[in-house]
């Protein structure tokens, strides 16, 4: 039996976030479509494995979650636009009249962050949820929530202002200078 | 290193994410009164959250790509094991009727139904009402195009639709207009108007009419199909095309049905009623 129709419905109305979600993993919207595209069959293939009194919008984000994970396993190459795209890829997407400048930069940090401290800090940021909610989404504990967005933030905010090298983002999260309290 | 009664940033990123409760984020306010320094980093912080935002919120307002509106309505593709079966099947049943097109399976009962809708059918034309309901019923924000409160509602989709349109009162029967919108159809352009469910002690429930000018020698009888759990009724008369859908009971929809019936507007005088 396939999928009913309130289940469809339900689907259909997360589209908008679940576009939205991928985007912001990968940048390339037609990657980013695909990504959706393979969330939702996956989606309908297992809509039993749904409960209905759980928020749709969260399965959906871990499934695109998974997803992701495995497509960057086949292809590590998914993840990474070539920096000679970027600006093509952003102009693409750009409104008009916005501060290019500024969104590029914290868009370029934002590629260069750890996948995982990435992902934790998109759910949060911009998708809004709870640690509690992200950490279900990314089956991982709160506190490895709490502490990839903190990380990801302090690290984000030095290569924003220039203060950290860019090019190792695993040992500029760790550096203890940059987690201090003045 | 920090002092102990100092705040470490997974404390501030915390406090910024609205995590900590009541208590400890009045300690963090008035500990970062007076370290204006670390304020202002987390003031930063916020910035790039809301920069995020509004860097990736845009995406929500795009219009859906159709290929996704339809990988979400589509029926699943069939398994190995059925597309097997099928296969199996029209080999024997080849031999015996030698229709391939007879054979039914869910996927091309859908292409059927889009292949209607091409054609400009009258299952063509309420396939499409069906599928405008089930995309933007469950908008919470851009359910319509314009509200109903506005006085050029019905005026406008006249104009653009090419037959007179009413907003229809539905008060009596417990729903309430919401608003309207411009559609693309199969030759032209048809509306929608959505209305709510007043009652307050149970959940909204919204139906969708849909209007369009009909083809020509389109059957006019009152028609009702059920689609999953979506209802519809569909009729053409003086002039217009009518499509009334939602997930109701049938006697509740056909109480709406009637109502409006009861109340559409009188054909319009010109060439437009005539073709």
């Amino acid at each position: 039996m396939s999928a009913p129709p309130a289940f469809r419905q339900q689907l259909l109305a997360a589209i908008p976030r679940l576009r939205r979600y991928a985007r912001s993993l990968v940048f390339d919207g037609h990657a980013a479509d695909d990504l959706v595209q393979s969330v939702l069959e996956r989606a309908l293939a297992h809509w039993r494995q749904f409960d209905p009194r759980r928020d749709i919008v969260l399965w959906l984000l871990s499934i695109a979650h998974n997803a992701h994970l495995d497509g960057l396993r086949r292809d590590r190459r998914l993840d990474v636009l070539p920096p000679e795209r970027i600006s093509e890829a952003m102009d693409a997407a750009q409104p008009p009249g916005t501060d290019i400048g500024l969104r590029l930069d914290l868009l370029a940090a934002l590629e260069r962050l750890p996948h995982d401290q990435r992902s934790a800090l998109l759910l949060v940021l911009v998708e809004q949820l709870s640690y509690a909610e992200a950490a279900e989404v990314l089956q991982v504990p709160a506190g490895t929530v709490m502490s990839r967005v903190s990380r990801a933030r302090v690290v984000m905010r030095a290569w924003l202002d220039g203060s950290a090298p860019a090019s190792s983002p695993a040992r500029s999260a760790a550096r203890p200078d940059l987690r201090r309290v003045v | 290193m920090s002092r102990p009664d100092d705040f470490s940033d997974t404390d501030l990123s915390a406090w910024l994410d609205g995590e900590l409760d009541a208590d400890a984020g009045h300690r963090i306010e008035a500990w970062l009164h007076e370290h204006p320094e670390v304020a202002a980093r987390t003031r930063l912080w916020a910035a790039d959250r809301d920069a995020l935002r509004a860097r990736l919120d845009p995406v929500l307002d795009e219009p859906v790509p159709l290929v996704l509106q339809h990988t979400a309505q589509r029926v699943a593709p069939p398994t190995r094991w059925a597309q097997a079966a099928v296969a199996a099947g029209l080999l024997v049943a080849g031999g015996l009727i030698g229709a391939a097109a007879t054979w039914q399976w869910q996927g091309q009962q859908v292409l059927a139904a889009q292949t209607a809708a091409q054609a400009g059918t009258p299952a063509g034309w309420v396939q499409r009402a069906a599928l405008a309901h089930s995309v933007y019923v469950p908008e919470p924000r851009h359910a319509v195009e314009v509200k109903a409160q506005e006085e050029h509602l019905a005026r406008w989709l006249t104009r653009r639709i090419d037959i007179p349109v009413k907003l229809f009162d539905l008060r009596d029967e417990g729903f309430e207009l919401v608003g309207g919108r411009l559609l693309p159809d199969a030759a032209g352009k048809s509306a929608q108007l959505m209305y709510e469910s007043t009652d307050a002690g149970a959940p909204k429930q919204r139906v969708t009419v849909y209007l369009r000018k009909p083809d020509a020698n389109a059957p006019t009888a009152f028609r009702y199909q059920q689609q999953g759990e979506l209802g519809l009724f569909y009729w053409v008369e003086a002039g217009a095309g009518y499509a009334l859908v939602g997930a109701l009971p049938k006697e509740r929809l056909l109480a709406l049905a009637q109502a409006i019936y009861k109340q559409q507007p009188a054909p319009m005088p010109a060439s437009a009623a005539a073709r």
